[in-house]
């Protein structure tokens, strides 16, 4: 077992402090939670959707001074581990994307398939068969030859044992068997067919590495990781950094970035003074406000990306296990669809997107984000209505419920009451909250806004518990995944066994839609199938999408240029389904040094905080006019 | 004491001696100047928190009818105390907050107050196992810090204004029960009491009918100076996120404007603003409490 | 930390502030009130001395036994409550985690046998309690590591703060005290009283919040959050400035609150001590006004104070969750909020017995200390 311990915080001896761990409540939350997404959303996939691609950029040019050269990034997120087997949180999945390649990447240009370590690949007619040809002469890290015997070796791996399947062994399920019967050719066998290309998102990994391993499942792989992406891990000090370093038998060439660095800032605040001051390169995950604070900053340049994410609201339809047996308590009322689509069109989501999100998301219609225009549904789709009291009003009439003395809708004696479960630690849900109640209002709805934690909520709505939630999913570049979670088959049961439901909805049409898109290899006629089934979706309402979050990051322009971003048009850099985001990064030819000098200033503040302590309430006479003088 | 006295004119003697003892009491209370501007304080808040529904109305707070309103508009004759980042105006918030932030500190209280008058009673009045095992349990609670108790309760039960009730009501009464035990033993020890066990009095009848009304001017002193504390608590609560997000409290505020970072963001006013009326709120309630305490214990007049 | 570090009543009176927060130090405080208390305890209710109060003659031994026995009592309770009350939490960790990935029920039924949570509750208490005995807290479900490396890793940084604002606090709490007491009435002792009451009556936090909003947002000047600036090797000389930068403000806000507490304390008890004969006769015998404050009175005003101080700064270790939390400050605070929004059992079984074990040895500490320090105790 060569597990790697992170060394131990000076606990004992009071002083030597290092930094303990800095992930902060939030970002670890947040970090579970858009892992859970993320996992759910095709386990594999943890960011953008995409790939690079157009120009893979080779060739490391001009050498600068290594110090000069090293991209410093903020983070916050939490790291178990560096096993790609394993790990399913947001920073060892990004950082995997830079360590590990696929057999088939996902472009930068609108994260298509592209090639990966194979240079192309075909299927038999029917989608169940896979063969892939392996660019050949390519190199590990650390010289080694990489062939086809350490993808198949990988995927075997993934499929005989289970602890190695932990991360990414949903994308391996329907592999029936893998075989490299030459150096150069990887075949993959299926037990069904599918149309999405079976090489994305598995992380390859060299055999004679981790072969020698003698519990592959507890490898930490937190120093000199051996692999084939552009950067590899350096070293790993728990809460304080994560170095990787340019890997120079990248068969797309030497990164011009010599070297690019984690760095743990607890709170995003920190965060962004951080960038201000020059103490980091990029930051991403900004929230709007602090975006917005950015915006006069000297050398910072903002990426406000189009992100691959959804927010909306789900709606309980009635939740049932695959065998229909239903679970919960969700209101009766909303098993009538007319009655979920006077709730979308009793939504204002424009002015909800303005106000909540101050416009930086993406106007959205159904769960397919529009960074995939290809699969996302148009709004143009006759199915598509947008913000319509009166309709709402119409559709709950003919749906029996008629309004009340108090402005509330009654149906054989029973009021028009609905549940709605938001996480009280995030803003915009709370946010949202606040514009629903008076809206629903306004139709004759008396919504109840329960505020809760993540996990109580999680528990609810597993369990049935609630009338509308508050949601939102990361979404790949290939929409299967999502909308096989649409289906009536995955519904998990009450304790959350069985599958995965994204509304706990159920319809067979959409079934039979998700069915032949599922094995359509003609991708016109599967875009079609898939616009319909999303219109089905959108028709029945068992959840409202109110949005595609921006994904806000930051950059120093006076140290480096050249990000690319995925979709290469207004995408995001950080996150990307792929390696694209870093690799191009150069610096500035002339760079500006930036100012140290933290000492002084903190001498200031000792001075100034202990007038402070003795002056007693002169401070707050005195903060109102520092205050106006900001910026 | 004299409720027993059967004589007309003894009863009308009571009554004369508690008129000139309350006389006297305002007296001391209105030559007391920090108590007196609490007073005045505290009743401004109540009655704006009361008539908070009419000042404001609750339409104010609805989020849908500010879109015109600016976000983040620093105070101004416009917005006397800025406004939030969904435009609703500081000041509506600040008043609609004093409803939950002042109910929860009396309500948390009060029973606070109740567990801790009998905790304290019993531990004071029973010997042997019986008030030992209470003992125990006050010194247990004494010892661990509320805060920790409160945020587990808070977060074990189901979030609202009455979980944070019960949660700092449940753990702030120790303190309290210590006074009481320690002016229910000196009462004990005198000598209408022991002559009232000689007489064959009952627990309950020297419990209800000497002790408690010994120790009660006591516990309400003590009332007026623990509602500053469990002011605090709840917004302590609420800005770590076990309160009721859903009701207006200054806690609240101040949770949401760490939520926007406002603290670095320069939007001064979101942060101040709750901050100073918890401020002046328990200021108030401790200087009014102080001076109800140097009246019912003279002895502390002197210093 | 607003309610137990909140206490009003430790404000002029040294009788009530020792009483409220010291169990077991009455027969021995000097206060009047409080010692009539005792003494007619002693008389009328023989059975209530050795509740906490050590009968007068008893052997150090004994003393310190009933000590002993008074907070093994606490830790087993706490013990006690740590299980069951967390075992009420909302939130299934394992469905949790089945939901961030598809899971067979043989998978789920798997990680529950692996967390134990498949035991008969009571089985899982008897782990738990071999556990906390064996020092082994369980692993985190969250970060996935050991409890006990966990609180290891973040009790330093909580020492630290607690630490560096207990020895400010007492050290500026009680000088300002015996200034006050000594020139009572005077300016000086209005300003230091009511500006203490100032900070008395707002939430740490928001102290926290006001001062990150001055010196880390508008002026600059500090670092708003964190214990260093990453890349920093923390034993380098810039390290430790640097620590030091952010140490400032966290440190500030704690100190704000908690060294009126003492200041109130120590200022009540030197009055006290003031109106005592003996000073009398020491001016008497030719000393300066001075002399008699620093050789008499302020000596034996310390000594009640010193326990009330102990008390407190097992009060301020919890007091720390929130400026933990506005500062990020990477302590034992942030964790226990953490584990709790987790819902991270182990972790806050883990913080929760390791919060308390501190503030009843702390308490435990301060009985001894006292014994130790009071003459009139040691005599007899």
């Amino acid at each position: 077992m060569t597990t790697v311990r992170p060394p131990q915080a000076g606990a004992a001896s009071g002083g030597r402090n290092r930094r303990g761990p800095m992930i902060t409540q939030h970002s670890l939350r947040r970090t579970v939670r858009v892992s859970l997404r993320r996992c759910l959303a095709g386990i594999a996939a943890l960011a953008l959707a995409g790939s690079m691609a157009a120009s893979p950029a080779p060739a490391a040019a001009s050498e600068t001074p290594a110090a000069e050269n090293v991209l410093r990034i903020a983070t916050d997120g939490f790291v178990d581990s560096f096993n790609p087997f394993t790990s399913f949180y947001l920073v060892p999945t990004n950082t995997f994307r830079y360590m590990y390649e696929n057999l088939v990447a996902n472009d930068a240009k609108d994260g298509s398939v592209t090639e990966g370590l194979a240079t192309e690949w075909n299927t038999d007619s029917e989608g169940k068969v896979w063969t892939y040809t392996i660019r050949p002469d390519m190199k590990w890290s650390d010289g080694e030859p990489l062939t086809s015997k350490d993808v198949a070796w990988t995927y075997n791996q993934m499929m005989d044992n289970d602890e190695m399947a932990v991360a990414n062994g949903s994308l391996v399920e329907n592999f029936a068997k893998v075989e490299a019967p030459d150096d150069s050719t990887v075949k993959i066998t299926l037990k069904k067919a599918q149309a999405n290309n079976p090489g994305q998102e598995i992380p390859v990994v060299p055999e004679h590495v981790w072969s020698k391993i003698d519990k592959p499942g507890e490898f930490k792989n937190d120093e000199k990781s051996v692999g084939s992406g552009p950067f590899q891990l350096d070293s790993y000090e728990a809460n304080k950094s994560i170095t990787l370093k340019a890997n120079p038998n990248f068969w797309r060439g030497k990164p011009k970035l010599d070297e690019i660095q984690y760095r743990y800032y607890t709170n995003s605040d920190a965060q962004v003074q951080a960038i201000r001051s020059g103490e980091v390169d990029f930051i991403t995950g900004l929230s709007p406000d602090q975006f917005t604070a950015l915006e006069n900053a000297d050398d910072v340049e903002l990426n406000d990306g189009n992100g691959r994410r959804f927010n909306g609201i789900s709606i309980n339809p009635g939740v049932a296990d695959a065998d229909g047996k239903e679970f919960g308590t969700g209101n009766e009322a909303l098993k009538d669809k007319k009655v979920r689509q006077a709730i979308r069109a009793g939504i204002d989501t424009e002015t909800l997107r303005k106000q909540v999100m101050q416009d930086y998301a993406q106007p959205a219609t159904s769960f397919i984000p529009a960074v995939y225009p290809d699969w996302a549904l148009s709004p143009d789709n006759r199915v598509v209505s947008g913000f319509d009291v009166d309709r709402a009003k119409t559709l709950l009439d003919d749906a029996g419920w008629k309004e009340g003395s108090d402005g509330i809708r009654e149906k054989d004696g029973e009021k028009l009451q609905l549940r709605f479960l938001t996480d009280a630690d995030v803003p915009t849900e709370q946010s949202t909250a606040k514009f629903l109640k008076p809206w629903m209002k306004d139709i004759g709805v008396d919504l109840k806004n329960e505020s809760t934690d993540a996990d109580t909520e999680s528990e609810r709505t597993t369990k049935g518990d609630y009338d509308m939630y508050f949601s939102g999913w990361s979404i790949n570049p290939d929409p299967d995944y999502q909308l096989s979670i649409n289906t009536c088959g995955q519904r998990p049961d009450a304790e959350g066994n069985g599958g995965t439901s994204q509304d706990g909805w159920c319809n067979k049409e959409f079934d039979k839609l998700y069915q032949a898109q599922h094995v359509e290899l003609d991708q016109a006629k599967r875009q079609e199938l898939v616009q319909k089934a999303l219109a089905i979706h959108y028709e029945e309402a068992p959840s409202v999408t109110l949005w595609y979050p921006n994904q806000l990051e930051a950059y120093r322009s006076d140290r480096f240029e050249n990000f690319t971003k995925q979709p290469s048009d207004g995408g995001a850099i950080a996150n990307q389904v792929g390696y694209w985001g870093y690799s191009s990064v150069e610096p500035v030819s002339e760079e500006e040094t930036t100012g140290g000098g933290m000492g002084a200033g903190g001498w200031i503040g000792i001075a100034a905080a202990a007038i402070v302590v003795l002056g007693g309430g002169g401070w707050l006479l005195s903060r109102r006019k520092k205050s106006d003088d900001r910026e | 004491m004299s409720a027993n006295t059967p004589a007309v004119d003894g009863a009308k003697l009571v009554r004369e001696r508690r008129l000139n003892n309350a006389k006297k009491n305002w007296a001391l209370f209105r030559s007391d100047a920090p108590a007196l501007i609490g007073a005045v304080v505290l009743l401004f808040f109540i009655v704006i928190a009361i008539a908070a529904p009419l000042i404001a109305p609750a339409s104010m707070l609805d989020v849908t009818q500010q879109l015109d309103v600016p976000r983040y508009a620093p105070p101004s004759l416009d917005h006397p105390l800025g406004t939030d980042d969904l435009g609703r105006e500081m000041w509506v918030r600040i008043l609609w907050g004093a409803r939950v932030s002042i109910l929860v500190g009396v309500a948390a209280t009060v029973m606070s107050m109740l567990i801790g008058t009998i905790m304290g009673l019993a531990a004071g009045h029973f010997s042997g196992l019986f008030g030992g095992f209470i003992m125990r349990i006050v010194d247990f609670f004494i010892v661990l810090p509320s805060l920790l108790l409160a945020i587990v309760l808070s977060s074990v039960l189901e979030r609202g204004v009455f979980t944070i009730v019960v949660a700092i009501g449940l753990t702030s009464w120790a303190s309290t029960a210590r006074i009481v035990r320690s002016q229910t033993l000196s009462v004990e020890s005198r000598l209408y009491i022991e002559r009232a066990r000689i007489l064959g009095a009952g627990h309950s009848h020297i419990l209800f009918r000497h002790l408690l009304p010994a120790v009660m001017p006591l516990v309400l002193a003590n009332t007026t100076l623990t509602v500053g504390g469990a002011i605090i608590a709840e917004s302590t609560l609420s800005f770590l996120g076990l309160g009721d997000t859903s009701k207006e409290s200054w806690g609240t505020i101040l949770k949401n404007s760490m939520d926007v970072s406002a603290a670095t963001s320069g939007y001064w006013w979101y942060v101040l603003t709750p901050g100073v009326a918890i401020l002046l709120v328990v200021l108030a309630f401790t200087m009014v409490g102080r001076a109800f305490e140097a009246i019912i214990n003279p002895a502390l007049r002197s210093r | 930390m607003s309610t137990p570090t909140h206490d009003p009543h430790s404000g002029d009176r040294p009788d009530r502030g020792t009483d409220t927060a010291t169990p077991g130090t009455d027969p021995t405080n000097p206060s009047p009130a409080s010692a009539k208390g005792t003494a007619d305890t002693a008389e009328t209710n023989p059975a209530a001395v050795d509740m906490d109060e050590p009968p007068a003659g008893g052997s150090f031994a004994r003393y310190f036994l009933r000590k002993l026995g008074g907070a093994a009592t606490s830790m087993i309770l706490v013990i006690v409550l740590g299980f069951f009350a967390f075992r009420m939490l909302p939130g299934d960790p394992v469905l949790k985690i089945a939901k961030e990935r598809p899971m067979s029920p043989a998978q789920i039924a798997e990680l529950r046998s692996q967390y134990g949570l498949d035991k008969p509750v009571i089985v899982q208490f008897w782990d738990y309690l071999v556990g906390i005995v064996t020092g082994d807290l369980g692993e985190s479900y969250v970060y996935r590591k050991s409890v006990s490396s966990l609180i290891g890793e973040y009790l330093g940084p909580t020492l630290l703060l607690t630490g560096t604002a207990a020895v400010i606090a007492i050290a500026l709490g009680l000088w300002l005290g015996q200034l006050s007491a000594w020139r009572r009435n005077s300016l000086f002792d209005k300003l230091a009283s009511s500006t203490s009451l100032i900070f008395w009556s707002v939430p740490t936090f928001w102290l926290g919040l006001i001062l990150l909003m001055i010196f880390g947002g508008t002026l600059q000047w500090l670092p708003t959050g964190g214990m260093i600036t990453p890349g920093l090797d923390p034993w380098s000389p810039a390290g430790i400035i640097d620590v030091i930068t952010h140490l400032i403000l966290p440190v500030v806000s704690l100190v704000a609150v908690v060294y009126a507490q003492f200041l109130m304390i120590m200022r009540a008890s030197l009055l006290e001590e003031m109106s005592e004969d003996y000073l009398t006769t020491a001016r008497a015998k030719g000393l300066t006004e001075d002399e008699v404050r620093r050789r008499h009175a302020v000596p034996n005003a310390l000594l009640p104070t010193v326990t009330v101080v102990f008390l407190h700064i097992g009060g301020l270790v919890a007091g720390a969750v929130t400026v933990e939390a506005v500062f990020s400050w990477p302590g034992l605070g942030k964790l226990t909020f953490e584990a709790i929004r987790g819902p991270d059992l182990p972790l806050l079984q883990g913080t929760f017995v390791v919060f308390s074990a501190i503030i009843i040895v702390m308490n435990l500490a301060a009985d001894i200390v006292y014994r130790f320090l009071d003459p009139r105790v040691r005599r007899a």
